[in-house]
């Protein structure tokens, strides 16, 4: 890895300092959170930029509260709230399953929130990507190394904290140069490995709020990966779900990450389910269609049949660790 | 797989006439147990207690310099251009635009030219060295062409590190590519363009070829009752140490080069400058500042301190080369991969008859210490089992890969997988405990395997007696519910190598290691020694071994080990070899201090000399304790009239083994045994599974210090572990995938069980005070173990490693799931 290429580092302490400071420098700024995946990139030469702006200095960006977490706050607090907690403890749970718990103390929930894109061919040194010719998404190479017969790139959407994110239905706040605005969750990830979601230039994610009808949803999230930390998502499945009295399942909720070049809501494959209890079997079933309808890119360092299977296995756990999760809170 | 033996009249052993029993009697007794003949009398002070590192106070604290801490007035900083093609000739060579950027001084590639001391010029690129003398095929930088992706082209020096990274990249090279070779078993047959020519097999990438053959053993294969057969694979490793490699070479004043580099072997990097620069031996002087770690991975001279050096002379400041991570990946020199079949014939009673082994290694791009490594693949079968027939063909192969090398457990590890886990196959084919299997096989002490080694010390029965009733064995095996297992291996390593790779001949005119030490009017000691600390503890030997023999605290001695003007020569850190050869250096020096002082304190006090001994910082008349000098006494009446005193001991190995060709290889003054059972639990949905405990014993001879023994078996099981976990080298195309400790994946601490160890002491006769190495052989029986567990957690045999998730998965799936295997006593189908 390189050295990290000089940049003028940026301090602004309000949200409208930071977006003016942004659009001064554009297309030359980036905004800097934990810089845990931000800064490595820098030292790969992936979209390294002139000016860093960091957020770190704004105050309203820090809250945390039940439903509301400021994009500042770090995966390590997020994990210690107690607030969170109570009402979803899939959030810290799904925290602490990210990266170690010293990159933990400086990422933060934005930053997982829109952590780029990954594949084998583009999270290398300069060195790497130019052996295979660079690649779409960077270097300029007109194709992608994963499947070059396409025209989009193939990178994988590797963040955690969005699954249960989407399960849950939140809505993330954006600042820009035109102002405020909320998008749903569930609305913001879309596009290929280069577009990714729909954060315009010069915008700033500013945290997340959780919708009062999240509220009671038994939630979990299972991740596949080869070691018990450090390692991104080869898969991933969040589940949030109501059942109701006679423990039949009223609503189901199906997230999928590392699967795709965004988040999979994959609520429709509950769907033939709900009214009935929720089996082991039925759980199967679900998992299988699961299985079947994902289509994972080579480019992870798992096989991508081995992680597609895996996605079926992850959902049905995730799916019987909500009604484990309900029938827990019942009885207590 | 199948290969065939390479016609070669000189290079084919074959000695069918072998008398096993006649090798496997012991030549001599078990010593009985009790006090070695090293020990003090009285018995030892600080041998076998738990000693901290004498050096662990100053690493703690940060305040350990290691080589790229080091600060010199006009320091440069170099960069390398590396290669960004598998295989190509290099057709230009534009260093123009790097050259005239501000702040760069120099340029440096394989084209350029330097004066030799005799005057006359030598092309930098034409300046071959390597790590074994007999292949020597690595340049400071190339002149022709490149061999991997990531190989040296080119060396920037820059005032900062910034202007030789921009610099190395506006280096514009131009490649003709060439037909690579990624593919080893491919590399066999014949090649459009060998990647070394005019060296190896005609024709071919081979570049060692071993045939062997002891008794035989096709005939054991076709009339035993029981033959397994197995295909293994292994892909390569990386050692992960923590201190990426760096060297600083400077050629300032006094026309001499010094070089301070993260190194195992200081000496064989003396050796290699000499070679490449042309300066005689004694104008070069190398210093082995603190390094964080080797494993094989510091073993060879790089090609990184020879263009360091080179760079130094040409502008006449120091400059510093400090590789990142991924640099690291491509220096390489690690666990070879490895396509290994075995075949193992018993008798109906569980006794072997006959092994036969054949193997194919990817070298990677050059040869590093690859000709020990094709023998290693067979000959460390040998033991610790009775084999009376014994078949090895093995072919590294030069491939475009990242060059392979040494790595803890050196040409052990893959070879002992293979057996151990045939041996489990075995011992259920049998409906014998897998345990007693090995029992019923075992070697005796002091005997000699079929092909000449010469065993001394072995503890393996109580090795294994040990891990047995720690695991709560009998109760457990195979006896768990689906999913959990227990698992058993053995290993058998070398505690040195018999064969001091000297750059002269006759080599055993030699001593192996030498040690030096200087007793002066402050009544400290200085012990001088070249073996290279590198995290392992050899100063702590070095300083507890002197201490124990003149019978003072460690507070008096002080370890001088990294300098070569001041060190006498010692190999290195490699193969095992420091504890043993070493330590029995510094117990000679030591005796010879000793002798000294009891002179001294005689001519004092009166008596005879050898009446006097060492002890509690006190020299002592034994025969009338009323004649004592307290240690700075004796000291000073030891140096009067003398001056300050100085010591030495040597260590050379004995001659010993057959007449063949390659009966050096696998040679050991002594071997060290162990055994291991490992505990998993496995999903047998996902195909995950977790180490869960583990149980450790190693016959280290006699622990020196036990905290350190401790630290080598926990260590050793790690690395173990990592090797079936997920650790591999990954390729996509032709270049490395994972060069980077996020993608290369080392177990984290949770991903390692609770190590029990235990420590056996076979008393070795020859070891300093007992001892055998520990620092390798802990690794060998921990690949098996676990494999084996999963056999018992679910019923299939991981033969492919590492055994990741998806592998196990896979194996379930064509079971068609998970099964108990029986248990010893029920004979299988």
């Amino acid at each position: 890895m390189s050295l990290l290429p000089p940049f003028e580092l940026h301090r602004p302490s309000s949200l409208a300092e930071a977006v003016e400071l942004a659009a001064l420098h554009a297309p030359d700024a980036s905004y800097l959170a934990g810089g845990t995946d931000l800064l490595p990139g820098y030292r790969q030469g992936l979209g390294p930029r002139s000016h860093v702006i960091s957020l770190d200095g704004i105050a309203e960006l820090r809250v945390l509260e039940t439903e509301r977490i400021g994009a500042m706050v770090r995966l390590a607090e997020l994990e210690e709230s107690e607030a969170v907690a109570r009402v979803h403890p899939v959030l810290p749970k799904a925290s602490r399953a990210i990266a170690t718990p010293l990159v933990r103390a400086s990422a933060t929930v934005g930053g997982n929130l829109l952590l780029d894109n990954r594949c084998t061919f583009l999270n290398q040194s300069h060195l790497v990507r130019s052996h295979h010719d660079f690649c779409l998404k960077a270097g300029g190479g007109g194709m992608c190394r994963v499947a070059p017969q396409k025209t989009t790139c193939f990178a994988t959407f590797s963040a955690d904290l969005p699954a249960p994110l989407l399960a849950l239905d939140a809505a993330y706040h954006l600042a820009g140069p035109d102002g405020k605005r909320t998008v749903p969750a569930r609305a913001f990830y879309k596009g290929d490995g280069i577009a990714r979601n729909a954060l315009r230039p010069g915008e700033i994610l500013t945290g997340i709020s959780l919708p009062p009808a999240s509220r009671g949803l038994a939630a979990c999230y299972e991740k596949l990966r080869l070691r018990r930390s450090v390692d991104f998502p080869e898969a991933g499945i969040a589940v949030a779900a109501r059942f109701s009295d006679a423990g039949n399942l009223r609503e189901a909720h199906i997230c999928a990450t590392a699967l795709a070049t965004t988040p999979l809501l994959l609520s429709h494959f509950a769907e033939p389910f709900l009214g009935q209890a929720l089996t082991p079997e039925s759980a199967q079933k679900i998992g299988e269609a699961v299985a079947k309808a994902v289509r994972p890119a080579p480019n992870t360092s798992m096989p991508q049949s081995y992680r597609r299977t895996m996605a079926g296995l992850l959902a049905k756990r995730a799916l019987l660790g909500a009604l484990a999760q309900w029938s827990g809170r019942r009885s207590a | 797989m199948k290969l065939d033996p390479i016609p070669d009249g000189r290079k084919t052993v074959r000695v069918r006439d072998v008398d096993p029993e006649a090798s496997w009697r012991p030549y001599r007794d078990v010593p009985p147990p009790g006090p070695h003949p090293h020990d003090p009398p009285g018995g030892p002070r600080l041998v076998g207690g738990r000693i901290p590192l004498v050096d662990g106070p100053l690493k703690a604290t940060g305040q350990a310099a290691y080589t790229d801490d080091l600060r010199l007035p006009g320091l440069l900083h170099g960069r390398f251009v590396r290669s960004t093609r598998a295989h190509a000739r290099i057709v230009s060579l534009d260093t123009g635009r790097a050259a005239a950027m501000p702040g760069v001084v120099a340029v440096l590639t394989g084209l350029d030219t330097f004066q030799l001391p005799d005057g006359s010029t030598a092309r930098i690129g034409d300046r071959r060295f390597g790590v074994l003398p007999l292949s020597r095929d690595e340049e400071a930088l190339p002149a022709e062409k490149v061999r991997f992706v990531g190989d040296y082209v080119a060396l920037v020096a820059a005032e900062d590190e910034e202007t030789a990274e921009a610099a190395a990249r506006a280096v514009a090279v131009g490649y003709e590519d060439l037909p690579p070779c990624l593919d080893p078993v491919q590399g066999l047959q014949a090649a459009a363009e060998k990647i070394h020519p005019g060296t190896g097999l005609d024709g071919s990438n081979v570049q060692k070829h071993v045939d062997q053959e002891f008794g035989d053993c096709e005939a054991a294969l076709r009339n035993s009752p029981l033959v397994l057969r197995g295909r293994f694979t292994f892909r390569g490793l990386n050692h992960a140490f923590a201190e990426p490699h760096c060297v600083i070479a400077d050629a300032g004043p006094g026309n001499r080069l010094t070089v301070w580099s993260a190194t195992q072997v200081p000496h064989y990097v003396q050796r290699a400058l000499a070679d490449v620069t042309g300066l005689p031996l004694h104008r070069i002087q190398v210093i082995r500042p603190y390094v964080g770690g080797g494993f094989g991975g510091k073993g060879d001279p790089f090609p990184f301190e020879a263009a360091a050096a080179l760079m130094a002379l040409r502008v006449g400041r120091p400059v510093k080369v400090r590789l990142d991570r991924e640099g690291v990946f491509y220096s390489g020199r690690g666990r070879h991969p490895t396509d290994l079949e075995m075949g193992l014939a018993l008798d109906a009673e569980g006794g072997l008859k006959g092994l036969d082994v054949q193997a194919v290694l990817d070298g990677g791009a050059y040869a590093s210490f690859g000709i020990i490594t094709t023998y290693y693949t067979g000959v460390m079968c040998m033991g610790p089992y009775k084999v009376p027939a014994f078949r090895y063909r093995g072919r590294r192969v030069y491939t475009n890969h990242v060059p392979s090398g040494a790595m803890r457990g050196h040409g052990g590890v893959n070879n002992r997988f293979a057996l151990e886990v045939l041996l489990d196959e075995a011992a259920e084919r049998l409906g014998q405990d897998p345990i007693n299997l090995r029992l019923r096989n075992l070697m005796a002490p002091y005997s000699h395997t079929i092909n000449g080694f010469r065993i001394t010390s072995m503890g393996l029965r109580e090795c294994l007696e040990r891990v047995r009733e720690g695991s709560g064995w009998d109760a457990r095996f195979r006896r768990m519910p689906v999913g959990r297992g227990l698992g058993v291996g053995c290993g058998f390593f070398i505690s040195g190598s018999n064969l001091p790779i000297h750059w002269d001949i006759p080599p055993h005119e030699y001593p192996q290691s030498t040690v030096h030490l200087k007793l002066d009017l402050d009544c400290g000691v200085t012990v001088h020694t070249g073996a290279a600390d590198i995290g392992q503890g050899s100063d702590t030997v070095a300083a507890l071994v002197v201490a124990e023999v003149l019978g003072v605290g460690l507070d008096r001695i002080r370890v001088r080990s990294q300098d070569s003007d001041t060190a006498p020569v010692d190999l290195g850190s490699y193969s095992s070899r420091v504890t043993f050869m070493m330590g029995n250096a510094a117990r000679r020096a030591a005796e010879d201090l000793r002798r000294q002082l009891v002179a001294g304190a005689a001519r004092r006090l009166g008596g005879h000399a050898e009446a006097y001994v060492l002890r509690d910082g006190e020299v002592v008349d034994a025969t009338d304790p009323q004649r004592r000098l307290g240690f700075d006494e004796a000291a000073r009446a030891a140096i009067a009239g003398s001056g300050a005193l100085v010591a030495k001991g040597t260590f050379v190995s004995s001659p010993m083994g057959g007449a063949f060709k390659g009966a050096t290889a696998g040679l050991a003054p002594a071997y060290s045994v162990n055994a291991c059972v490992a505990e998993v639990d496995v999903d047998v949905e996902s195909g995950a599974w977790a180490c869960t405990k583990a149980w450790v014993a190693h016959d280290c001879g006699r622990a020196l210090n036990r905290l350190a023994v401790e630290g080598q078996i926990e260590g050793s099981f790690h690395m173990g572990l990592g090797q079936v976990q997920g650790e591999a080298l990954e390729y996509q195309g032709a270049a490395l995938r994972n060069a980077s400790l996020l993608d290369y994946k080392v177990p984290t601490a949770l991903d390692t069980p609770q190590i029990t160890t235990y420590i056996v002491e076979s008393n070795d006769v020859d070891g300093p005070f007992g001892a055998k190495e520990a620092g390798e052989g802990p690794l060998l029986p921990v690949l098996p173990a676990i494999a084996n567990a999963i056999y018992d957690a679910v019923g299939v045999r991981c033969r492919d490693l590492p055994a990741t998730p998806d592998r196990v998965h896979a194996l379930l799936q064509a079971a068609r799931g998970p099964r108990k295997p029986a248990a010893p006593g029920v004979r299988g189908p």
